[in-house]
């Protein structure tokens, strides 16, 4: 069976009058054997024109005319040789090692796990290696903790392995809290295994014989899966006494998060499944040295955990090949925000953010320009499209203002605004600070107070210095990682947009028509055509007149949502 | 032992040593607000930062142990315009009405904005706008005030075991609460004041008593009496410049009869008649079995609601005595109003005590009515009183000192232990000896029962009967001993203890909750320092020897143990909910 | 159940993946999935398959990462490569067994992803 599968990558719909006229070539080439041209909706190809790909050979061509068709028929088609001038020569630049299983295996069964080469790479740990060896393995791989820090799983699992005690814990940290990520809940729903084997190896090089899954209590379907894979893998022996003849038991209990962004810190996770308040500690002693109960502990993040049996079922070395040269393997980020294609993307280390939002995520949703991406949610900040050629990685990132994080990208065109941006990420840290430490309690209230004035036309100029003191007051005095980092929304819109902020403070003007109180609408009236669409879809009935004498804007009735400005058609609505 | 720089200067500390604390080994004192000299750092302020190999993170100085070789850099420009901002930050979220606060010229966060100078905020007022909490009438929770250090509430929790404090909400919403956010008087509280005592800022102070008592005393009907807790004497002297734990007994007197209190008696003296009964109590069970041992003390209010919450099965267990504090109350207005023909209806009653569980104590239940009236109307913490002492423009330096009024002031080295931790045990062990043996033990023998230790556990030689003894003080400590009796009990084991002694603050009355701010172990030793010697230069060391308790038993009482002693001198406990709501 | 032992553990290591003998039909159900509609979707094509009397696998399974197109249904079945349908509604459901399962034909407009590896 060969598969012709044609798109029109620009989004024009051009592909049924192409896919007439491969039909009515093929036809007249009198192609024999079985065949079908089918009309996809996505083919991983965008903005390249028409594109046509070719199965089983995998030729591929893009940016096609009408003209292009016989030949390609012809030769492609009939004599399965190559066209070389329209080829097109990208591949897909996902890999998947994390989601590797996401999508493909029933996550509600064991077997199909085990089918897809499940926990061959804990037999590895458990009855071939010597966890030294292990050790140096994972070492090999350089893998790095996926939380958001960075810090190297090796060494994190050499600290707590080191001290003697009779106890020691695993913790899978699946409190995910960035607003826009969700990476993590997709592993643990699609394949909890996955994780399950992180922590069974874990526990074994750690000597740890107990594991928690903290996972947020919003992740009912999550923790369903979890709980469904635990109990199975118990019934199979991989959990309990003297796991695969080993010698090694181990047990794991699922905590529930009650929702406080905080709790994803480790200190303030350890807190919660101890059933105290969510705050952090101070660090030292690390959790490594004195975590859970005053033990030993190792707390790695869904997707950190996930990445574990692969590196042991594949090797340290394959899995050191991937990525960029100070982080190894891939990432799996959240692509939402102005995007074509929104969801999850997972791609090698070391990629530019150009790719990963052109190539795999399809381009910019609408017709605005790009402005801007936010990396790593509330901790994190903005990049501006000039440096998205940048290559992806956690010190890349932080060079740029921005963090790695959990892996929330948003992109951000230039229908949004800076500073209301900044807001929203404010707001966040309002909502989530734990209120422990005054910096960040205090200082993030702060920091709001001056951006709700910015965007209200209310600041002043010399607001703007006292605004980066308190910020940079909360970036160092800070007690856990989520103050220290709450200023980052702050400082990286002022450091790339500072104009922006300066344009609402001094002409009292939001170029992107998102802060509310600084716009004012009315309508052209040499614009108009008084056909009554505004009049009809303004929720509050501010918009007054008839068909005869047109219609005005009664100001104080306005509450500024932008209906009328959307619904008219002759751009007969002023917004400034 | 580590060695690393400060500043440019080597030290030498132990391995474990905060950075916060060897700074200040070479005279160098990094600001912390939240850091108290006794309690581990909770890190809630976020000032006390430091550099560590000039720059990289910050560290926080009052939680982070000096590392060998470590280069820290404790004041630089960047630093203090951090310091500087995160207390603009603090004050902003601060009612800053220093005038008419509780803490006004006694507060950790004023002291540091004055330090700093800070003359302007130009932050943005965040107000918090919640109600105080006034319900126990004994502690008042003003939240508007708090910079949520976290001292009360570690005090609350893991020094007392109470668990009554708690954070509730978050964020900038944090607030300071009784757990579950209900009123601090319907909460497990047992109103011990340790919360207000190591508060840095005036967001816990005591219920002020003051204008009460300035109206009975301008009352020409009333005819006003006071009486002094022994742990007083050694800790007003701090409100008025004097070395810590300096003895001002005399000038008190004189201070009180000043302010227009008509007689003035020493709860000393209701000591040494507790002791009397409290001694004779024990000496039945003992010997004659009349009750359950181990027997424990009862002087303490916060101790007797904290049992009668959490462990009302030790009732049995309980002294009946009731605190010298009540005992001098009932007497007052029964006794000395007899004896002086005074209409026990006119006489007022004020207390100036230590604590601010008194203030409960004094309406604790229907026994505190035993004269016929309310035996006590007021009680005063110390702290209130140099406040009225200032107020009445009384030259406290140059007052002379005077004497008590007698029989229900005069009192013995014994009765004045009682404001320190093991007191209430040395001088009740020195006259049950004397009860047993018929013969006084010499004082030194009881020293193990004093000092700082959590739990002091001895056993005393009385006729060679072996009295295994134990003291606790902060309610986290008792713990350990009661569930040593429990577990005896229920397993029909030898008894752990004969006699129990619990003072709910730690280092006894000497630490208590209404006594001047500031408390730490080194105030709380020299205040103790102050009463050891107030003893041994007393006449009397024995409770029994005092001729005026003699003279009480002979003229009212008749003997400890009496019908009348009873009826005005014991009480009895119930159990009471955790929770009233 | 009986519990894994290791050379259990080492067949199952040695195994090619599975030969589909009979046609598989998957359904993301995570979350996002369903919040879209997926299980919808899944009942009806368990439905059209009991009701057509047909030897095919319909399974459960996670999210692909496309979300933007959910409910995603993936079709593995007679000799085709594994087909992604995307957007999938009831209709379009029915429609899948019909034509690609039963028939070998797939579906235009729907296609969000064909994977060769995945197929036979």
């Amino acid at each position: 069976m060969k598969l012709i599968l044609l798109k029109d990558t620009d989004g024009k719909k051009e592909e049924a009058v192409f896919q007439e006229k491969i039909l009515a070539e093929m036809k007249k080439e009198n192609v024999q054997g079985k065949w079908q041209v089918v009309r996809v909706a996505d083919m991983g190809i965008y903005n390249k024109g028409v594109a046509v790909k070719i199965l089983p050979e995998g030729f591929t061509y893009t940016g096609l005319s009408l003209d292009d068709i016989p030949a390609l028929v012809r030769t492609s088609i009939k004599e399965g040789r190559e066209l070389g001038e329209k080829s097109y020569g990208l591949k897909d630049k996902q890999v998947k090692i994390v989601l590797r299983n996401c999508g493909r295996i029933d996550p509600e069964n064991i077997e199909s796990y085990l089918e897809s080469g499940g926990y061959q790479g804990l037999k590895k740990v458990l009855l071939e290696l010597k966890p030294e060896q292990a050790i140096e393995e994972l070492k090999e791989s350089g893998l790095r903790g996926r939380g958001g820090g960075g810090f190297p799983v090796w060494m994190k699992w050499q600290f707590a392995r080191k001290p003697e005690s009779a106890e020691k814990f695993i913790i899978c940290n699946g409190d995910e809290g960035d607003p826009g990520a969700y990476m993590d809940r997709s592993v643990l729903e699609g394949d909890p295994h996955s994780v399950l084997e992180g922590m069974l190896t874990a526990g074994y090089l750690v000597g740890a014989n107990k594991g928690y899954f903290y996972i947020r209590a919003e992740y009912p379907l999550a923790i369903t899966r979890v709980q469904n894979a635990v109990e199975q893998a118990r019934a199979y022996g991989l959990l309990g006494e003297n796991i695969l003849g080993s010698g090694f038991s181990f047990e794991v209990d699922i905590r529930l998060g009650a929702g406080a962004f905080v709790c994803g810190e480790e200190t303030a996770l350890i807190a919660s499944v101890e059933g105290k308040r969510g705050y952090p500690s101070p660090r030292p002693p690390y959790p490594s040295v004195k975590g859970l109960w005053g033990k030993p502990t190792v707390i790695n993040n869904v997707e950190t955990l996930a990445n574990i049996p692969v590196v042991f079922s594949r090797g340290g070395k394959w899995f050191s090949s991937i990525g960029s040269p100070t982080a190894k393997g891939t990432k799996v980020f959240a692509l939402t925000g102005k995007i074509k294609n929104s969801g999850l993307v997972e791609v090698p280390m070391g990629i530019t953010l150009r790719e990963i939002i052109y190539d795999i995520g399809g381009g910019m949703l609408n017709s605005y320009d790009i402005k801007a991406v936010q990396t790593g949610g509330p901790s994190g900040g903005v990049i501006s499209r000039e440096y998205l050629d940048t290559p992806v990685d956690y010190e890349n990132l932080q060079k740029l203002g921005s963090i790695m994080g959990s892996g929330g990208m948003i992109v951000i065109d230039e229908s949004d605004c800076m500073v209301d941006l900044a807001k929203f990420y404010m707001n966040f840290c309002v909502d989530e600070s734990c209120g422990k430490c005054a910096p960040c309690r205090i200082g993030t209230t702060q920091m709001l107070e001056y951006l709700d004035s910015v965007s209200k036309g209310k600041a002043r100029e010399d607001d703007l210095p006292r605004l980066k003191k308190v910020a940079m007051a909360v970036k160092k005095a800070s007690l856990c990682g989520l103050g220290q980092t709450s200023p980052n929304p702050v400082l990286s819109t002022l450091r790339y947009f500072e104009e922006e902020y300066l344009e609402h403070i001094r002409e009292g003007k939001c170029r992107a028509g998102k802060c509310k109180d600084l716009l004012q609408y009315s309508i052209l009236q040499d614009q108009c055509r008084k056909c009554g669409l505004c009049y009809r879809n303004c929720p509050v009935n501010a918009i007054t007149g008839n068909n005869k004498q047109g219609y005005i804007i009664e100001r104080e009735k306005c509450i500024k949502c932008g209906n009328c400005f959307d619904v008219c058609k002759f751009e007969a609505i002023s917004r400034g | 032992m580590i060695t690393a720089n400060i500043n440019g200067i080597p030290v030498h500390v132990r391995k474990g040593t905060s950075i916060l604390e060897a700074a200040r080994k070479i005279n160098i004192n990094i600001p912390a607000l939240c850091k108290h000299p006794d309690l581990d750092a909770t890190a809630a302020c976020g000032i006390c930062v430091v550099k560590n190999n000039g720059g990289g993170k910050l560290l926080r100085s009052c939680c982070t142990p000096l590392e060998a070789g470590m280069n820290i850099v404790t004041h630089d420009d960047e630093l203090q315009e951090i310091r500087k901002t995160v207390l603009e930050l603090i004050l902003s979220n601060h009612p800053e009405d220093c005038l008419q606060c509780a803490r006004n010229n006694n507060c950790e966060l004023q002291k540091m904005a004055a330090d700093f100078g800070i003359r302007s905020n130009p932050l943005h007022r965040i107000n918090k706008g919640i109600a105080p909490d006034i319900s126990t009438k004994s502690i008042n929770l003003v939240p508007d005030k708090c910079i949520l250090c976290g001292r009360c509430i570690n005090v609350c929790q893991n020094i007392q075991n109470v668990w009554a404090l708690s954070f509730l909400e978050r964020g900038i919403k944090t607030r300071i609460s009784a757990a579950g956010d209900i009123n601090l008087a319907d909460s497990p509280c047992i109103k011990c004041g340790q919360c207000s005592a190591h508060c840095p800022t005036g967001a816990i102070a005591e219920y002020d008593e003051t204008s009460r008592t300035w109206k009975a005393l301008y009352d020409t009907e009333k005819y006003c009496v006071v009486q002094i807790a022994p742990a007083v004497r050694v800790a007003i002297g701090e409100a008025f410049g004097y070395p810590e734990g300096e003895n001002l007994t005399g000038k008190l007197y004189a201070a009180l009869r000043k302010l227009g209190f008509k007689a003035v008696f020493d709860t000393s003296f209701g000591a040494d008649l507790t002791v009397m009964e409290e001694a004779t109590e024990f000496a039945q069970r003992f010997v004659n079995k009349t009750g359950p041992l181990p027997l424990i003390t009862s002087c303490c209010p916060s101790w007797v609601d904290f049992m009668e919450k959490y462990y009302s099965d030790m009732i049995e267990h309980f002294s009946t005595a009731k605190s010298p504090q009540s005992m001098v109350g009932v007497l007052s207005k029964t006794y000395y109003a007899q004896e002086n023909k005074i209409d026990p209806a006119k006489m007022f009653m004020v207390s100036v005590m230590p604590c601010t569980a008194k203030k409960y104590e004094i309406t604790r239940s229907e026994d505190m009515f035993a004269s016929g009236y309310q035996d006590i109307d007021v009680s005063l913490t110390t702290r209130e009183l140099a406040r009225m002492i200032k107020q009445a423009g009384i030259n406290f330096e140059g007052l002379p000192a005077e004497e008590p009024d007698h029989i229900l002031g005069d009192y013995t080295g014994a009765g004045v232990i009682f404001g320190a931790t093991g007191g209430v045990m040395e001088a009740a062990l020195r006259t049950a000896h004397f009860f047993v043996t018929g013969e006084n033990a010499g004082i030194m023998d009881f020293e193990s029962v004093r000092g700082l230790k959590g739990v002091k556990e001895t056993t005393v030689d009385i006729a060679g009967n072996k009295i295994k003894v134990a003291i606790a003080h902060g309610i986290g400590n008792v713990e350990y001993v009661l569930n040593k009796i429990q577990q005896a009990r229920d397993e029909k084991k030898e008894l752990p203890y004969h006699f129990v002694e619990v003072m709910a603050c730690p280092g006894g009355c000497v630490g208590g909750g209404g006594q001047p701010y500031g408390v730490t172990d080194r105030l709380r030793v020299s205040r103790a320092k102050g009463l050891y010697l107030d003893d041994i230069k007393q006449d009397y060391h024995y409770a029994h020897e005092n001729p005026y308790i003699k003279k009480v038993y002979d003229d009212f009482l008749g003997k400890p143990l009496s019908e009348k002693s009873h009826k005005l001198l014991h009480t009895v406990y119930t159990p009471r909910p955790l929770y009233r709501r | 159940m009986a519990k894994l032992t290791r050379s259990k553990l080492e067949e199952y290591g040695k195994k090619a993946p599975a030969k589909a003998g009979r046609a598989l039909v998957r359904v993301g159900m995570s979350t996002c999935g369903i919040a879209a509609g997926a299980e919808e979707v899944y009942e009806a094509l368990k439905g059209a398959v009991a009701q057509r009397n047909l030897d095919v696998d319909v399974r459960k399974c996670g999210c692909n990462g496309k979300c933007y197109a959910e409910p995603l249904v993936e079709v593995v079945s007679g000799g085709l490569p594994a087909v992604l349908y995307g957007k999938v509604d009831k209709r379009l459901a029915l429609d899948i067994i019909d034509k690609h399962v039963i028939n070998g034909e797939l579906l235009n407009d729907h296609i969000y992803g064909i994977d060769e590896g995945k197929g036979e």
